[in-house]
C-alpha cells in the first residue's frame, strides 16, 4: 500500500509539474474535452429535472411515492365512518366528491358534466338521494360545473397542491356557514372567462349554498374542481350524502405509510361489511422504464460528444509524448519503472479531465443559475431549479473517463519509449 | 585490492533489424573495481555506447555472462533492471538532458522520484549535496536556460551521484563542452571516484581519457587495453 502510495504520489506531482509546463497544450486538450463533459453535465442536469418535473406532476395527482390509498365505493355509511375515524388527523386525510354546479340556477352549465373549459362532454344531470336524475336542460346560461372534493385534513402532506393564487384550506378555524372553496386551475379558468352568481348546487343537497372562493392551486387535474373543508360543507350536506352511489360520489382515503389509523379505519370498515381496495404509490416503479429509455437516449447523443473530446485529448497526449520522448528515456534510465511513466501520462490526463469537468460543472451550474433567473417565472419547470448533485457526478465520471480513455495510449506508448534513445541523442 | 564492482565475460551483442545482422560487442571482458576510473575511447560507429547500454541495464547482451557485485545480472527482467538501474548506477549523456520546466534541485530530484516514497527533508538534503559535490549548490534555484553548459552537466551529474552510485557511467560528457569547461566536468566525474565509486567514461579526448586509470580501446567489437608509454 505504501509503495502505491509512494507511485501514486509520484505521479500526480510529476503530472502536476507537466500540466503547468505545457499550459497551452493543457488548455487546448481542456477546450476540446469541455464540450463533451458539459454535454455530459447538461444531459445529466436535464434528464434530473424532467424526470424531477414528471415526478412532481405524478405527485400532484397520484400521491407522493410511499403513500397509502384505500379507495372505496361509495357508500353513506363508509363516510361516517372515515369521518369519525380520522377527522382531525394528519397523518390520513379523506377526500370525498360530488358533482355541483355553481351558477344561474335553472340553466346548462358552460361545461355540461363537468368537461375541461374547452371540451364538450354532452348534456349534465344532477342526481338526487332518492335516485332521480334531473337533466340540466334548458338554456345555456352563466354556470360552471365542477367536481367538489370535501377533505378531513390538508391533503398536500400527500398531493403537493401548488397555490397559484390566494390561500389554501385552514383546518384550524371554526368551519364557516358560507363553504370556503379553493379552486383548481380549469375552474379557476371558467370562473375567469364567465362571470357567475355565487350559488352552488351540490347533488344530494337540499339548500343551494353560497361558496366563499379563497384561492387557486395546481392540482394537475385537467377538470374543473374545488377543494372545501367536509365539516364546512357538512352544514349543507352530511358527508354520507357526498357519498351517496346515486350522486356519482367518490371516496378515497390517504395515508402516511405504516399510520395506525390505517388498521383502525381498514378494521372498522371491514366489520361495516365496506369492500376496500389499499395501494401503495409507487410512480418511480411505474414510469421506471419511460425515464429510463429516455436517460439512455440522452446519454447515448452526450457518449458522442464525449468521444469526440477524448479524441482530442488523445491527440493532444499522443502529440506530448512524442514531444517528450527523451525525458521519457532518461527517466527510465534513472530506474523510474515503465508502470510510473504510463501513471505520470494517466495522471496528467486524469487531472486535465478533472479540471475540465469542474470548469464544465461550473459553466453549467452558473448556467442554471441564470436561466432559472431569467425564465423561471414564465417556465415552472424552470422556476427555483437547483443545480441537481447527479450531474455533477456525472461530470466529474465524465472527466475521469475521458481522461483514462484519452490518456491510455499515450501512457503506453510513454511506458514502452527505449532507454537507448538518449544514447543515440 | 578492492572487489570487482563490474564483471563482463564473452559478452556479444549482435545488432539484428537490418540486411544482414552486424556484431558490436564480440566476446567483450572487462572488470571495473571501486573507486576504478576507465576510459573506454574509439572510433565513431566502434560500439562504446552500445557497451555502456550494457554495463548499465539498458540493453542485454545477446551472449556472455555479467556479474555486478559478484550477483550474475545476465538475464534481467525489466522491472529488476529498473530497480538496479536507480540503485547502482549513475548516468551522465553528452546532452544534459535536463527538463527546462524544472529548477536545478528538481531535475537532480527526478532521480530520487521513482515511487520508494523518499521523504521530503530526506530529499531536499541529499539533493543539495549533490550538488555541493560538483560545486553548484548555489544555482539549486535556477532554471537551466539560466545556466552555462558547463553548470549544466554538473547539474546532470549531480542527478547521477544524488543516490550514491556505485557505478557511474558517461557517455561523452564533454562532448558539448569547451576544454576548460570539460576539464571541470572531468574534475566532478573524478571526484566522485574517491568515495569508492566506479567510472566508466566514454570520450574522444584523448586528454581526458589519459586523466582515468585505465585506457580501453573498442574497436571492431573488440575491447583490449591500451599498455601505458
Amino acid at each position: 500500500m505504501m509503495r502505491l502510495s509512494g507511485r501514486l504520489r509520484s505521479s500526480l506531482i510529476i503530472g502536476l509539474q507537466g500540466i503547468r509546463a505545457r499550459k497551452l497544450r493543457t488548455l487546448l486538450s481542456m477546450v476540446s474535452l469541455f464540450l463533451g463533459v458539459l454535454a455530459v453535465v447538461v444531459v445529466q442536469a436535464g434528464a434530473s429535472i424532467a424526470e424531477r418535473a414528471l415526478m412532481s406532476d405524478l405527485e400532484l395527482t397520484n400521491g407522493i411515492d410511499g403513500t397509502r390509498v384505500l379507495d372505496m365505493p361509495p357508500n353513506p355509511q363508509a363516510a361516517d365512518i372515515v369521518v369519525s375515524t380520522i377527522a382531525g388527523r394528519s397523518d390520513a386525510v379523506a377526500s370525498m366528491a360530488a358533482s355541483a354546479i355553481i351558477g344561474e340556477p335553472g340553466v346548462q352549465p358552460v361545461n355540461p358534466g363537468g368537461s375541461p373549459m374547452d371540451e364538450n362532454w354532452g348534456s349534465s344531470s344532477i342526481c338526487y338521494p332518492d335516485g332521480h336524475c334531473e337533466e340540466q336542460g334548458g338554456p345555456k346560461g352563466e354556470a360552471v360545473e365542477l367536481r367538489l372534493t370535501a377533505l378531513t385534513g390538508d391533503i398536500r402532506a400527500f398531493r403537493p397542491f401548488r397555490l397559484q393564487s390566494g390561500r389554501w384550506l385552514d383546518f384550524t378555524t371554526m368551519p364557516a356557514l358560507a363553504p370556503r372553496l379553493v379552486l383548481n386551475r380549469e375552474a379557476a379558468k371558467g370562473f375567469e372567462e364567465h362571470h357567475v352568481p355565487a350559488e352552488m348546487r351540490v347533488g344530494g343537497a337540499v339548500h343551494d349554498v353560497t361558496p366563499q372562493f379563497i384561492g387557486v392551486v395546481d392540482d394537475g387535474d385537467p377538470q374543473p374542481r374545488a377543494y372545501v373543508r367536509v365539516d364546512e360543507l357538512a352544514n349543507w350536506l352530511p358527508p354520507g350524502g357526498l357519498a351517496d352511489p346515486n350522486t356519482g360520489g367518490e371516496m378515497r382515503v390517504m395515508l402516511a405509510p405504516s399510520t395506525p389509523a390505517e388498521r383502525v379505519l381498514t378494521a372498522k370498515l371491514r366489520g361495516a361489511g365496506v369492500e376496500t381496495y389499499l395501494s401503495t404509490v409507487d410512480s418511480r416503479k411505474e414510469r421506471g422504464k419511460e425515464l429510463s429509455l429516455m436517460r439512455l437516449i440522452f446519454f447515448s447523443m452526450a457518449g458522442l460528444v464525449l468521444l469526440i473530446g477524448v479524441a482530442g485529448i488523445l491527440n493532444v497526449g499522443l502529440a506530448t509524448v512524442g514531444e517528450r520522448v527523451e525525458e521519457f528515456a532518461l527517466r527510465r534510465a534513472v530506474g523510474t519503472p515503465r508502470s510510473l511513466l504510463a501513471g505520470i501520462v494517466l495522471a496528467e490526463t486524469l487531472l486535465t479531465g478533472l479540471l475540465t469537468a469542474a470548469a464544465a460543472i461550473a459553466a453549467s451550474a452558473a448556467a442554471l443559475k441564470v436561466v432559472s433567473t431569467l425564465l423561471g417565472d414564465s417556465q415552472p419547470l424552470l422556476h427555483d431549479v437547483q443545480f441537481p448533485w447527479e450531474a455533477g457526478v456525472a461530470g466529474i465520471i465524465a472527466g475521469l473517463v475521458a481522461g483514462i480513455l484519452g490518456g491510455f495510449v499515450p501512457a503506453l506508448r510513454a511506458a514502452g519509449i527505449p532507454i537507448a534513445t538518449v544514447m543515440r541523442a | 585490492m578492492s572487489e570487482p564492482l563490474i564483471e563482463l565475460t564473452g559478452i556479444t551483442k549482435v545488432l539484428k533489424g537490418q540486411s544482414e545482422p552486424r556484431t558490436i560487442l564480440d566476446g567483450v571482458d572487462l572488470t571495473v573495481r571501486e573507486g576504478e576510473s576507465v576510459a573506454v575511447v574509439g572510433r565513431s560507429g566502434s560500439g562504446k555506447s552500445t557497451l555502456l547500454s550494457v554495463v548499465g541495464l539498458f540493453d542485454r547482451p545477446d551472449a556472455g555472462r555479467y556479474l555486478l557485485a559478484g550477483q550474475d545480472i545476465s538475464r534481467l527482467r525489466e522491472r529488476r533492471a529498473a530497480k538496479l538501474r536507480s540503485s547502482h548506477f549513475g548516468f551522465v549523456f553528452q546532452r544534459f538532458f535536463l527538463l527546462k520546466h524544472l529548477t536545478a534541485a528538481q531535475n537532480v530530484a527526478m532521480a530520487l522520484v521513482n515511487g520508494q516514497g523518499w521523504p521530503r527533508r530526506e530529499r531536499r538534503r541529499r539533493v543539495l549535496a549533490a550538488l555541493d559535490q560538483v560545486g553548484i549548490a548555489h544555482l539549486a534555484k535556477n532554471r537551466p536556460a539560466k545556466m552555462s553548459g558547463g553548470e549544466q552537466q554538473r547539474v546532470a551529474i549531480a542527478r547521477a551521484l544524488v543516490r550514491n552510485p556505485r557505478v557511474l557511467l558517461a557517455d561523452e560528457p564533454t562532448g558539448a563542452l569547451d576544454t576548460e569547461t570539460g576539464t571541470l566536468v572531468i574534475d566532478a566525474l573524478l571526484g566522485a571516484t574517491e568515495n569508492g565509486c566506479g567510472l566508466i567514461l566514454v570520450t574522444h579526448d584523448r586528454d581526458h581519457a589519459a586523466r582515468m586509470g585505465r585506457i580501453l580501446d573498442l574497436a571492431d567489437g573488440v575491447l583490449t587495453e591500451r599498455v601505458p608509454a
